[in-house]
């Protein structure tokens, strides 16, 4: 117990250094920057005296977040109203002409070809790959969700939908080739 | 020749961002269309799996009366369950396969299922320590939270379909969410409250979505994967195994009983906990799994888990006559195997005690507030401009705030009745979504849910704890009645808390607030 709680007490420190740094008017305080990063590193090496290297990543990334949105509760800056004034200069998501024929085949991209292209690009790999039967599955698997956040978050953000179309095509037609050309050649 | 026009120009490729602001715009874009039209499932989901946390929890408050085991299951009355559960499956004619479910410090229940995939009926039952099954599971709620979270009680494959998209748009979110982000670091620990709602919804939009990262991006690929998993294995069947899925799932899952319709001895499960524990002296029994028991073609399934791993246990493969004939390596085996074994605990939280369980909470609830605040980042931005969607306002309050009490007001019904409980839920909802859209302001309609969510959660817990206080020998039914009157304290408090913030929201001169706030 004791050990977990230096483990704490040397993250908070990390934090609490890290947020020092970022929060400099100029640029990150190169020393602290370091520092900080240094004692959650170490953290990570105290909480390993206690427990698993499994359980250290699993309790290390969690207790980090929960200590992290503490240090961010305690230092809240509270406003007033009058606070409310002046000139925005946040960036604001890209204005596009859209009409419901555009939207309908960006969801066509995003939701069906991008799936199309992932579980093909996973189903490729889980039959190609020379692993461990399970491995190839597992991995293959874990891909797919993978890919289709990063197809489903390219293609909305990418306004050619041409471009996204023929990549994801071409994508899809390459893995599902190599997914299902040894049954059709047996 | 000068060196100062070099140093002028690397100094000014320094000052380059690493993302242009039109890349960040084209995400933030994107980012904002697929949170807006997943918004919905994005927060149903979240909220019920914050809550599925603690479905073993919520099993143990719907029958404080039923047996604790706090001694280890010894191998007679582990053999006791499973002829009992067997005869039991035979009169519900539900017999083929029977799962033992052991106690632990976590969760001090001896739990026996039987399910028979053909007639599809099957049964549950909490077993005393001597293997006499002695009540049948009855938790209402805790199964309807648990199919709200994994199908929306959607046929299956449907559900698990949609459930399974709505983790991809999730975690399409967080990359998409992350690379529109470009003040990272530097913004990482700024939380303005008050004054302008868009700039305050900004901030801890962005500070719960960052600093919880890696578990969110952990309990959406996980939960994506569980949840796509049919449809991935029907293609991989379709392409490696003649379309057959069973085949596929088996290539994963390890081998597979033989149907042969002859019956055979129940096989002794001593000898086979004895010969895993030969090679992990320290292992601990977690479940048993007879496969078409009671037939020559059946398998039992050894799960015993070794300290220091996060997989619920490895699985030891035995034959009818109780010889070894193979593991599933969820410790220790190749990385698909290990991804296997921890896919589960790591979506759940359940590879540890209470400590973990409470860890995924705060970050299960912080992705929740991650998911209100994107559409509320929306809502403050078009007032902002002048265009406000008072309607969606409303209706959005009317969802965010109706969700709670939708499941207080199931959670109530189901102390009295199994019955309806989907239709309770679904007229809720119905119900709030009318409040929000005749109620004249957004505030307004997430007053009126947050005071009534307080009382219903108030009375759930006094309902539950008069229905059970006599009988009642599960120390988990107090605990959650506690913490339903907690959660009833802090609805009640924000009821009655007063806003700081303003609607049209500008941002001021401190170079923080070129944040995203978007």
């Amino acid at each position: 117990m004791l050990t977990i709680l230096s483990a704490l007490i040397v993250m908070s420190i990390g934090l609490a250094l890290l947020r020092a740094s970022w929060l400099s008017r100029r640029k990150p305080h190169l020393p602290f920057l370091i520092g900080g990063w240094l004692f959650i590193v170490v953290s990570f090496f105290i909480l390993g005296r206690e427990l698993s290297g499994e359980f250290v990543v699993a309790y290390g990334l969690l207790a980090l977040a929960v200590l992290a949105y503490a240090a961010v509760a305690l230092t809240v800056e509270v406003r007033g109203k009058r606070a409310s004034v002046g000139v925005s200069v946040a960036l604001e998501p890209e204005v596009r002409r859209t009409d419901w024929k555009r939207a309908t085949a960006k969801s066509m991209l995003a939701i069906v070809l991008a799936g199309i292209a992932a579980i093909g690009i996973g189903v490729a790999f889980a039959v190609a790959m020379p692993m461990e039967v399970q491995d190839r599955i597992v991995i293959g698997g874990v891909l797919v969700p993978a890919l289709w956040g990063g197809g489903m978050a390219w293609t909305l953000a990418d306004a050619k939908l041409l471009r996204a179309t023929i990549i994801l095509l071409s994508v899809s037609a390459v893995s599902y080739a190599v997914a299902f050309l040894p049954k059709i050649l047996m | 020749m000068s060196l100062k026009p070099i140093a002028h120009d690397v100094a000014r490729k320094r000052k380059r961002p690493l993302l242009s602001s039109k890349f960040v715009q084209a995400m933030l874009a994107g980012h904002s269309a697929l949170g807006l039209a997943f918004a919905a499932l994005i927060y149903i989901v979240c909220l019920t799996g914050t809550l599925s946390v603690f479905l073993p929890e919520f099993h143990r408050w719907e029958q404080p009366n039923a047996p604790l085991v706090t001694e280890p299951v010894s191998a007679k009355a582990i053999t006791e369950a499973a002829w009992a559960a067997h005869g039991q499956a035979l009169i519900d004619d539900a017999s083929q396969d029977i799962f033992l479910s052991f106690p632990s410090a976590y969760n001090p229940r001896f739990v026996v299922n039987y399910f028979n995939s053909a007639t599809r009926k099957d049964g549950e039952w909490v077993a005393d320590g001597d293997g006499r099954l002695v009540m049948r599971v009855v938790a209402p709620f805790a199964d309807f939270l648990g199919e709200l979270h994994t199908q929306l009680h959607l046929p299956r494959t449907l559900g698990f379909f949609i459930v399974g998209l709505t983790g991809v748009a999730l975690l399409s979110s967080l990359i998409s969410g992350l690379l529109a982000h470009p003040r990272i670091f530097k913004d990482a620990f700024a939380l303005r409250w008050g004054g302008s709602n868009r700039l305050q919804q900004a901030d801890l939009h962005n500070r719960l979505g960052v600093w919880g990262l890696p578990f969110h991006f952990v309990v959406s690929l996980s939960g994506a994967l569980l949840g796509l998993s049919t449809l991935i294995v029907g293609v991989l069947a379709m392409a490696a195994y003649n379309g057959d899925s069973d085949k596929a799932f088996a290539a994963i899952r390890g081998p597979q009983p033989i149907v042969t319709g002859q019956p055979g001895p129940i096989p002794e499960v001593g000898p086979m906990i004895a010969d895993v524990l030969r090679e992990k002296p320290d292992a601990r029994l977690v479940s048993i799994h007879f496969q078409r028991i009671a037939t020559s073609g059946q398998l039992v399934y050894v799960k015993m888990r070794t300290p220091g791993h996060l997989a619920f246990g490895n699985t030891y493969y035995f034959d009818g006559n109780g010889k070894r004939i193979g593991q599933g390596g969820l410790e220790d085996g190749g990385v698909g195997q290990q991804i296997l074994g921890v896919l589960q605990p790591l979506h759940f939280g359940w590879f540890d005690g209470i400590a973990a369980k409470i860890l995924y909470a705060v970050l299960g609830l912080a992705l929740t507030i991650v998911t209100q605040s994107g559409v509320a980042i929306w809502l403050a931005r078009r007032r902002d401009k002048g265009r406000p969607a008072e309607r969606w306002e409303r209706i959005w309050s009317g969802l965010v705030w109706g969700q709670p009490l939708a499941l207080a007001i199931t959670a109530t019904a189901a102390l009295f009745t199994g019955r309806a409980l989907v239709l309770i839920y679904l007229a809720v909802t119905i119900a709030d979504i009318v409040i929000a859209v005749s109620v004249s302001s957004a505030s307004l309609v997430k007053k009126i849910l947050q005071g009534l969510t307080a009382a219903t959660l108030a009375c759930v817990a006094g309902v539950h704890f008069y229905k059970w206080f006599a009988v009642a020998s599960d120390p988990a039914s107090y605990w959650i009645d506690a913490g339903l009157l907690v959660a009833a304290a802090i609805f009640l408090v924000l009821t009655f808390r007063t806003r700081r913030v303003t609607g049209p929201s500008y941002s001021l001169s401190r170079d923080a607030e070129t944040a995203i706030a978007g």
